[in-house]
């Protein structure tokens, strides 16, 4: 075999020598480096050496803490992210995690394995979502090292560990949706050069963030409000697209002295109708009963609330109303615009199919219960606006958890599926679905 | 292995009869294709009668049975006789070879020319019956060993689909996955006589239409071209649709000038225009890294003229990503 080879051989069996000789010294409490070491071909070979035999007579790694189970065996600088008792870890911690690792190893070993440990606490933290925790950790790395000096150097992955760790921390950045910013820029800058992949990343991640920063038409802010009665404004409004609509609260949550959660037999009832809907209600035909239909999920960026919806069956075809097109009584201007895509008789932009056709929606509601007390007590609130509602029936068709909305059995042309099959079906998506929430 | 078995038989009988299109080995390898594709696990939709179905259907029906383990369907023992499918399904080829030549004298798919070429809306996909459902395949991480679950099924009255099911953002642990959870619904690709993979060809049209109901998750539209060419077999052009929730169906109008393109799930640096003119399939995938259950009741899908939108391509090249297409 070659020098070369055989000067490496010789190295590891040395390292393996005095790393089972450092076995039995004792001595300071912190962690050791891994045993081969993440240098490059690079650094010289006496600057490996004198790095490493300082280390190997440390002992090894802290026996694993109680907490974790004995089986599982802890990553090098994992105690530093375990000095805060269990249940306040917030940034001030983490920051101060990060920090101890510098201050630690002047020389930044083993800052790799750090850096992977870290992105992997810091959910445990919170901190996900902190631009400045990001770059506090682009800052471990050792600066101006890594920075390719020479074409060749450019053209092949100049420490490729580094560079896969520094895109590994872009990469959770773009996962959790936060912007880098200059200062990110200019620590990669520091660290890998202008020619690199985690500097390319960036590049990409300004570029493709801008574009699809706004393409959401129905915007949900970051942080949702941790009132449910907030909450449930929020989302009724998401879901509602009329913008004339008036939110009534019908009842706000009666808290209790110790927790603060809502007392169970007074949950906060919030709904919603717009001006349209209640014209509606009023000329609804008193036979025909109205149905209190829920509790259906809607999603919140990660947060899903239920609502109920007030509506009424599809009217069959003879008792529909043919809307009357009233005769121009103003010479002025037209009363009615009916501004269409189409320029004249060619142009046909409908589709040739008979769209879903569903029953009236009168009004929806969030509740903090699912149980018909609660919505009895919001259809008595909506009666104080809609008086017309006070003669029609209502029929509660609860205790749906499955995804769809249920379409009017009756006035159509299609003949409905047989009853007892679909709610077979819907039994079925009921306890997939409590499964899946369970 | 049956199915091989079948396919080769069938085109061991085909061999002797003169037909217009390519020669055998050319057959032979787009029933390979055909094999290969059904392979990759798709979870079959649920609420499907895999018997008495005659010629694909009864293929589909026959590989879905072998690989759909996690439906809890009853187990219907259809009546097959392999002779008698096979009679079926040649019949049903030549009966769709016979279609399409007829056809290509009245028109384009069988329409005549001038009102293909006035057509300015186009109902592609719509959900009124259970063979509509058969037009789609429903996808989740459980092929790499993930725990989302995902079913298509018609809605209330027939009158729209469902696609239901729970998300899990578990990772697998099979020591390569990163990251998992996604459902996807796509669709087949259009197939004429024998099998032969058509397309679709959208190049009058402009905006993509979708009449949808969520609950408020985003998703994305994948629109992929012909995949049989190996350099395209993981591209496709995506865009999100981003639902509201709520009772009320909601319109969702994307341009095709829109669509990014990604290779292998990656977004690429050099961007370029989808070009419409030969669709393979369409998909929608649900990824956002909530866990929980989710649904979405589609209409249908169209595509149509917008005549106010303008736009060619949304997105430009970047001499800074990009600086060899701006030499």
């Amino acid at each position: 075999m070659s020098w070369a080879q055989a000067l490496l051989l010789a190295r590891g069996i040395s390292r393996g020598w005095r790393g089972i000789c450092g076995a039995t010294v004792m001595g300071s409490p912190f962690p050791q480096v891994p045993l081969q070491a993440p240098r490059g071909l690079h650094c010289s070979a006496a600057a490996t050496a004198a790095g490493s035999s300082d280390s190997w007579l440390a002992p090894p790694p802290p026996p694993s803490e109680p907490q974790k189970g004995p089986t599982k065996a802890l990553a090098f600088h994992e105690e530093l992210f375990q000095r805060a008792p269990e249940g306040t870890r917030d940034k001030a911690d983490f920051v101060r995690a990060v920090q101890n690792f510098g201050q630690q190893n002047v020389h930044k070993r083993g800052h790799v394995d750090f850096i992977y440990l870290a992105l992997r606490k810091m959910r445990e933290f919170g901190v996900e979502r902190d631009l400045a925790v990001y770059n506090l950790l682009l800052d471990v790395f050792p600066k101006e090292v890594f920075r390719p000096r020479s074409v060749f150097q450019r053209m092949f992955i100049h420490y490729p560990r580094q560079q896969e760790c520094g895109v590994a921390v872009l990469e959770q950045m773009e996962n959790h949706g936060v912007m880098p910013n200059k200062e990110t820029e200019f620590l990669l800058l520091q660290i890998f050069g202008r020619k690199s992949y985690p500097m390319l990343k960036f590049v990409r991640m300004k570029l493709w963030f801008s574009r699809f920063k706004n393409i959401n038409p129905f915007p949900v802010p970051r942080d949702l409000p941790r009132d449910p009665v907030d909450l449930a404004k929020l989302g009724l409004r998401h879901m509602e697209p009329n913008l004339n609509a008036t939110v009534t609260i019908y009842q706000m949550p009666s808290s209790t002295d110790s927790t603060g959660a809502a007392h169970p037999a007074e949950p906060h009832i919030v709904g919603i109708q717009t001006p349209d809907q209640q014209a509606a209600l009023a000329h609804h035909n008193p036979a025909r009963p109205v149905f209190v239909e829920g509790p259906f999920s809607l999603w919140l960026r990660n947060k899903c609330v239920y609502y109920h919806i007030l509506r009424a069956d599809l009217l069959p075809p003879e008792e529909r109303e043919v809307e009357e097109i009233p005769e121009e009584w103003n010479l002025y201007y037209p009363m009615q615009l009916h501004l269409d895509y189409g320029r004249s008789g060619w142009d046909d932009y409908e589709f040739d199919i008979h769209k879903v056709e569903e029953g009236p929606v009168f009004a929806m509601c969030m509740a903090g219960a699912h149980n018909q007390a609660t919505l009895a007590k919001w259809i008595q609130g909506l009666q104080e606006t809609n008086p017309a509602l006070a003669q029609i029936p209502v029929v509660f068709r609860l205790a749906r958890s499955s995804g769809e909305l249920l379409a009017p059995s009756s006035g159509l042309e299609e003949p409905p599926p047989p009853p007892p099959e679909g709610q077979e079906e819907e039994e079925d998506d009921q306890q997939r679905q409590h499964q899946g929430q369970s | 292995m049956a199915l091989v078995l079948r396919f080769l038989n069938g085109a061991y009988i085909f061999r002797h009869c003169p037909k217009p299109y390519a020669s055998c080995p050319y057959l032979v390898t787009r029933f390979a294709d055909y094999c290969s594709s059904s392979l990759q696990n798709p979870v079959a939709a649920s609420g499907r009668t895999s018997s008495q179905r005659k010629s694909e259907g009864d293929l589909q029906g026959h590989h879905q049975r072998e690989v759909a383990l996690d439906i809890a369907s009853p187990e219907e023992k259809p009546e097959v006789s392999f002779d008698k499918a096979i009679k079926d399904e040649i019949k049903d080829h030549f009966r769709r070879l016979k279609d399409d030549i007829v056809n290509h004298w009245i028109g384009p798919e069988g329409r005549p020319l001038h009102e293909v070429l006035m057509e300015q809306a186009k109902v592609v996909w719509q959900f009124r019956g259970k063979e509509d459902l058969d037009k789609w395949v429903v996808t989740s991480d459980k092929s790499i060993g993930g725990r989302s679950e995902v079913f298509l099924k018609m809605g209330k009255n027939n009158q729209s689909a469902l696609l239901y099911g729970t998300l899990s953002s578990e990772v697998p642990k099979d020591g390569e996955s990163g990251r998992s959870g996604y459902c996807a619904m796509i669709s087949r690709i259009p197939r004429g006589p024998f099998e032969k993979k058509r397309a679709y060809d959208w190049s009058q049209f402009n905006t993509l239409y979708l009449r949808v109901r969520g609950d408020g998750r985003p998703w994305m539209v994948n629109i992929r071209e012909d995949t049989d060419i190996i350099q395209r077999k993981n591209q496709m052009y995506s865009y999100f649709m981003f639902t509201r929730g709520g009772p009320y169906w909601q319109e969702v109008k994307i341009p095709f000038s829109k669509f990014f393109f990604s290779n292998q799930g990656r977004i690429r640096d050099a961007q370029y225009q989808l070009l419409l003119d030969k669709i393979s399939s369409i998909g929608f995938t649900l990824a956002d890294k909530v866990d929980g259950p989710f649904f979405l009741e589609i209409d249908f899908i169209g595509v149509f003229t917008d005549p106010a939108h303008t736009e060619e391509f949304a997105y430009e090249n970047s001499p800074e990503l990009n600086p060899r297409l701006f030499k």
